[in-house]
């Protein structure tokens, strides 16, 4: 919990869009979108989970 | 001193997201969001001390219990509120950010309305 959380979502980020760009010059559009899409979908749920820590730790906290 | 730690996890995450922002724009707000989290992850054990400093006073003065958990609820939801309405902003949604302030303003408000109507009643009572 700190640094490093923040330099893997934004490593998988810039490797996704490195990714599209290799795929769209193998000319295979397709699958360029869909890589981008899997990239995006696992950063939303490595935030999903800190969001998640979060609010616990709040509801736990101030007994909600 | 830890305050060092949390604002180099901040100036951190806004280098980061000024990078990310020009390869991958969507991606730069998630981590803006992520690192906003991960300071205040941090802060949790030092508000615990003071939440358990503030319950100890609250028991040596005698004040009902009820009322300090009220206070307690109304900061927690106050809070949430705001970070997620300052969430929404971010990733540039405004409207929902005001409808989230507005629906945490009348949560409060209704978790005010016991004390409120208990005022009232120690008024009425004290009222020839």
């Amino acid at each position: 919990m700190g640094v490093e959380i923040i330099f893997k979502i934004a490593a998988v980020g810039i490797i996704t869009a490195v990714v599209n760009q290799v795929l769209k010059h193998a000319n295979k559009e397709e699958i360029a979108t869909l890589t981008t899409l899997a990239g995006l979908i696992v950063v939303l749920l490595m935030v999903l989970n800190l969001i998640g820590t979060l609010f616990d730790t709040v509801r736990t906290m101030f007994n909600l | 001193m830890d305050i060092f730690k949390i604002v180099g996890v901040g100036i951190i995450t806004a280098i980061t997201a000024l990078i990310v922002k020009q390869i991958k724009p969507e991606v730069s707000v998630i981590i803006t969001i992520s690192g906003g989290i991960v300071m205040l992850l941090m802060l949790v054990e030092s508000l615990t001390n003071i939440f358990g400093a503030f319950n100890s006073i609250v028991e040596k003065s005698g004040l009902s219990s009820g009322l300090f958990s009220t206070i307690l609820k109304i900061i927690g939801v106050g809070y949430i509120t705001e970070f997620s309405a300052n969430l929404c902003s971010d990733a540039g949604a405004s409207s929902i950010a005001d409808k989230i302030l507005l629906s945490g303003k009348i949560i409060i408000l209704v978790l005010a309305l016991p004390i409120v109507s208990n005022i009232i009643d120690i008024i009425s009572g004290l009222l020839p």
